[in-house]
């Protein structure tokens, strides 16, 4: 592997390979149940922006047992088990310790066909770029955080980042998609930037087309930006052209780091629409194209 | 001036505590340390936000953000206590009436009627007097507050009277006229939720 991707790969013959990765994280809302929900969700990810299918998992648990009641640990796992179950993942084991603050995630392997990969690097001129969720958890957790966000904004985004990206990938597959990654902690700029890198071609990014969750905008604008953005925006900054209608408010919401986030799909651009169509068809209701692809451009992300 | 220290604290914390200072403090001008530079960008946001004009000062790894003239108690969510001293802001001579205008359209039926009838509301609605409190558009409604606007030139005036215009953040980029808001100050749903609260009447349009 040369580069950076979201799972790893091993080649078992010529038809199957194993994929496989990990992610755990401590809790982003409060309630047990949705917090096993979405970190599921979350692990579940790197295999769908792969192209593969995740067969079976294990669970990693830190908890508290001294100050924690066990009936929390057990709603965290029964969430987990749901979003399992919806995927169609086995859950064949798991290891837990002792830990000050709970931990929750899991380990997944699963199948896919080593010729059909779906590295981050390989983004054609002429793709279109599909995003499938909208951006704002980062922003809207903030928000939450700081008791500012109405209940029904706060079940919008829990809702959002316990929504797998199982539909989105399943429909992908049908179309001539030359890269995929999922938008996690760098924010939809930092992902894209991990595309574009050495690829030598240019993007093209439309902010009024870029789906965004309800009042991430109105939040940021109030200053509830969490600092990984700005870490974000910081470190990509010197690849990324923002027309002068990008306010810093926007910039901050295309940086924001996002949890369980929608696939960012480059699929042939004469299928874009059609993508779309199919994805919105299929329940992916909030996906969008955003961008093209194009020649030229050394490797750089023009933001309009 | 209110100082706060909020060096060693991640956001969205020092936003919270310039929050609290203004609101629950009624400080109208403050000062506050920062020890990253994520944390002066948001505080500074949301210092302008709320009206205040801002001036930042960096020191070593320590940024200062001083923001003076705002506010505060017009933006406050909750009440003063009856024995608090009263402040120029408020005027509790007058009632206060919030209007919200919710479309670019009065009523249903015809449209072109519909427009006609806005326009003359909008030109009207002074006659409320004093107790006219605070405009608020939302929905198709921001579209009477971009370049265009039949009645642009009545809402600066009314703005520049000291009527309090808030536009609703949310609306103007779902419509793509971010850009080209030309009057009242750019809102989100927790500050029109506020005013709601605040007024003594609110007017539906």
């Amino acid at each position: 592997m040369e580069r950076a991707d979201d799972a790893g790969i091993y080649r078992v013959n010529d038809e199957l390979a194993l994929i496989q990765t990990v992610d755990f994280f401590t809790p982003i809302v409060d309630d047990p149940y949705d917090f096993g929900r979405i970190a599921a969700a979350n692990a579940l990810s790197d295999v769908y922006a792969m192209g593969g299918v995740p067969k079976t998992a294990m669970n990693l648990v830190a908890f508290p047992i001294k100050t924690m009641d066990l009936s929390v640990l057990r709603r965290v796992l029964e969430g987990g088990i749901a979003v399992l179950s919806e995927a169609e993942v086995v859950l064949i084991g798991g290891h837990s310790i002792e830990d000050a603050e709970l931990k929750y995630g899991l380990s997944v392997t699963g199948f896919i066909h080593p010729d059909r990969v779906l590295a981050k690097g390989n983004i054609r001129p002429g793709d279109v770029l599909v995003l499938t969720k909208p951006l704002g958890t980062g922003i809207i957790n903030t928000a939450i955080k700081g008791g500012l966000a109405s209940p029904a904004v706060a079940a919008l985004v829990t809702e959002q980042m316990a929504t797998l990206n199982r539909a989105a990938a399943g429909t992908m597959a049908a179309f001539d998609v030359s890269a995929c990654t999922d938008v996690t902690g760098f924010g939809l700029l930092g992902h894209l930037a991990e595309m574009v890198c050495g690829a030598g071609f240019g993007v093209r990014i439309t902010a009024a087309r870029v789906p965004i969750l309800a009042e991430t905008v109105d939040f940021a604008a109030m200053g509830l930006v969490p600092a990984g953005a700005h870490r974000n925006r910081e470190f990509r900054q010197p690849m990324v052209s923002f027309a002068p209608a990008i306010d810093a408010v926007m910039q901050d919401v295309l940086f924001d780091p996002q949890t369980s986030g929608g696939l960012l799909i480059s699929v042939a651009g004469a299928q874009g629409d059609d993508l779309v169509k199919t994805l919105h068809t299929a329940g992916v209701t909030k996906a969008a194209a955003i961008g093209e692809v194009f020649d030229g451009g050394g490797g750089r992300i023009w933001v309009e | 001036m209110k100082e706060i220290d909020a060096r060693g604290l991640a956001c969205p914390a020092p936003v919270l505590q310039t929050k609290a200072a203004l609101e629950n403090e009624g400080a109208t001008a403050v000062r506050v340390t920062v020890d990253n530079a994520a944390s002066a960008q948001n505080v500074a946001r949301f210092l302008r936000s709320r009206g205040f004009a801002v001036e930042t000062e960096t020191a070593g790894a320590e940024i200062s953000i001083v923001g003076r003239g705002g506010d505060a108690q017009s933006e406050a969510p909750v009440s003063r206590p009856a024995s608090g001293p009263e402040t120029s802001a408020s005027h509790p001579e007058h009632a206060k009436i919030m209007v919200m205008i919710a479309s670019d359209r009065m009523g249903h039926g015809d449209n072109e009627l519909g427009s006609k009838l806005m326009v003359s509301f909008v030109k009207t609605i002074a006659e409320m007097g004093e107790e006219l409190w605070r405009l608020v558009f939302v929905n198709s409604g921001v579209k009477l507050t971009i370049d265009g606007s039949p009645v642009l030139e009545d809402l600066k005036k009314y703005e520049a009277g000291g009527l309090q215009i808030l536009v609703c953040g949310t609306c103007l980029t779902h419509f793509d006229l971010l850009d080209r808001k030309q009057v009242g100050v750019t809102t989100n749903m927790l500050d029109i939720v506020t005013a709601m609260q605040l007024a003594d009447k609110v007017i539906n349009v």
